[in-house]
């Protein structure tokens, strides 16, 4: 029997078709993660209230910033799932190499994220819906889609973009804990420790820093150069650590 | 042309050896038949083939590659193994489409008129299925995939004896059809031994014999008789088995050197000379023991 040939982007390509029909499961917690979070946004995200005798005045915000959250942490669990034994040895069923398998799993969180990016913008259309039905008949200031199309692109580009970040971080980390599980410790403990010892320290350290560095980016070519650049790195760092791993049941 | 050849190959798992120094060659359009005692290290030698694991030291090329991480041995090569990992959100139609999609050899015909044979339905999922439906799926995957090598993991783990001798069939059909190099580790060396071209044996990680079927029938004679004419019969010879039935008889496994005329006169001192069976020398080359379970209880 004549042996095949095959390239690296043609196995890619299979796996990446393959992966979203078999990894399909997480978009159905990506539906539920973000309901959960608009039914959280109901009550406002913030507000004030005031008067006297005769009047009183009560101000809510609405926004689906609880849905942006909620789907960058889905990003981050999604990210791990897919480095977890059950999925990973699922490649090596059929053709594969551990390059193409990375591959194909940030091409797959790269689709991912926006369709998280997209829908948690546009929950926010969902949540006006809610409110006005359901919970106040005052009409809600907004814009419409119309008015500004810009707008909304822009924001589900960037909302887009910090969804993959996290799913960068936590490809990283999900390669970490494959390696030793004793970054399952260590992860959090660094993390949460590193924010307990810069409250008691009462000064803002690396983590608030990598806050600050990300999500108060005002230029939005800046922007995207620090995302791609960031995601790329923790990317490299998981496809370096995993080109070693074994697959063991 | 080899397509598998190995040097030397050592695979050290937390201090034990599961693969110690392991040298062979596979030759191309074989079936070889894979056989050894539990952790003899069937498994991880087909598993450092497929390219899942990386071997601790020496060398092992498939298709002249080293298999870990090598995108060309893996769409050459499949293994098939009953601690599969297939994705749990496709059912078995949509595992066969995946699979028909990453194979470009792929029979689509057959894996479904296997599948429709086996009363497998289409619907279902993997992990829903019995050990031995598993099993049955696997095999289809394995046939249906037509890959230059094909390596089966205990196949017929959990197959009822209807299912595996169809199995053994098909297996012979498809391959007669289309010739290719299959690896086959199994502990039902006496089903599969017509099927088999070559036996690769393998114990405590090293390779002990790898020879034709044909010539492992025939390595071996059985000895039956009066203990202490067996025992005069066999001083000099390479004892392989001994076991004692009744008082004063015993039967002895010894190297087929004998020569007519010795058979003969073996014969004429009132000894039953027997062929050994392939299935049964292999249990007592792969012996730790040369008396096997029943030293055991023998305590004086």
């Amino acid at each position: 029997m004549s042996l095949t040939k095959v390239s690296l982007t043609n196995v890619v390509k299979k796996q990446y078709v393959y992966k979203l029909k078999a990894y399909s499961q997480v978009f159905m917690s990506l539906i539920f993660l973000q309901l959960l979070a608009v039914f959280f946004s109901l009550n406002g995200v913030g507000g004030m209230a005031g008067g006297d005798e005769s009047i009183d005045v009560e101000v809510k915000y609405f926004s689906s910033d609880y849905v942006t959250a909620f789907t960058m942490l889905w990003g981050f669990i999604t990210a791990i799932l897919i480095t977890t034994k059950a999925y990973r040895n699922d490649d090596f069923v059929f053709v594969t190499n551990r390059v193409s398998s990375n591959l194909s799993n940030a091409v797959f969180l790269l689709t991912a994220s926006f369709i998280g990016g997209i829908t948690a913008m546009l929950s926010s259309y969902l949540l006006k819906v809610i409110i006005y039905y359901f919970i106040s008949d005052v009409p809600i200031k907004s814009t419409t889609i119309l008015e500004a199309p810009l707008e909304l692109l822009l924001g589900i580009f960037s909302t887009f973009l910090y969804i993959f970040l996290f799913c960068a971080l936590g490809y990283l980390v999900g390669t970490l804990v494959q390696i030793s599980k004793a970054f399952t410790v260590l992860l959090p403990a660094a993390f949460f420790g590193g924010l307990i010892l810069d409250g008691l320290r009462g000064k803002s350290g690396a983590i608030a820093y990598v806050f600050e560095f990300f999500f108060t980016e005002s230029s939005l070519p800046l922007f995207i150069v620090k995302i791609i650049v960031s995601a790329g790195l923790l990317f490299s760092g998981a496809f370096v650590l995993s080109n070693r791993l074994e697959v063991r049941a | 042309m080899s397509v598998i050849e190995c040097n030397g190959l050592t695979k050290v798992y937390g201090g034990t050896k599961a693969l110690n120094n392991l040298s062979f060659k596979i030759e191309e359009n074989k079936i070889t038949g894979l056989i050894g005692r539990n952790g003899a290290g069937k498994t991880t030698l087909l598993k450092i083939i497929a390219g899942l694991i990386k071997e601790t030291a020496g060398e092992l090329k498939v298709f002249s590659e080293k298999p870990f991480n090598s995108l060309q041995v893996s769409a050459n090569v499949i293994f098939l193994h009953d601690q599969m990992n297939l994705p749990t959100a496709l059912n078995l139609k949509e595992l066969l489409e995946t699979a028909a999609s990453f194979y470009p050899n792929w029979d689509r015909e057959l894996a479904d008129r296997l599948l429709d044979y086996f009363s497998l339905n289409p619907l279902q999922h993997y992990n829903g299925l019995s050990k031995g439906m598993k099993s049955t799926f696997n095999m289809i995957l394995g046939l249906s995939a037509r890959v230059p090598l094909t390596l089966f993991d205990e196949p017929t783990s959990g197959m009822d004896a209807a299912v595996r001798k169809d199995f053994y069939r098909a297996l012979l059909k498809d391959y007669i059809a289309y010739p290719r190099t299959i690896i086959i580790s199994s502990h039902h060396l006496n089903e599969i031994e017509d099927l088999l071209e070559d036996i690769l044996l393998v114990k405590e990680g090293k390779e002990l014999h790898h020879m034709p079927v044909a010539d492992l029938k025939e390595w071996a004679i059985g000895l039956q008789g009066n203990t202490a004419v067996i025992g005069e019969w066999t001083k000099n010879k390479e004892v392989i088995y001994t076991k004692s039935i009744g008082i004063d008889q015993s039967y002895v496994v010894v190297r087929n050197h004998f020569t007519e005329t010795e058979g003969q006169r073996a014969r004429n001192a009132g000894i039953d000379i027997t062929p050994v069976t392939a299935s049964d020398l292999c249990v007592y080359l792969t012996s730790k023991t040369k008396g096997g379970i029943d030293d055991v209880f023998n305590k004086g």
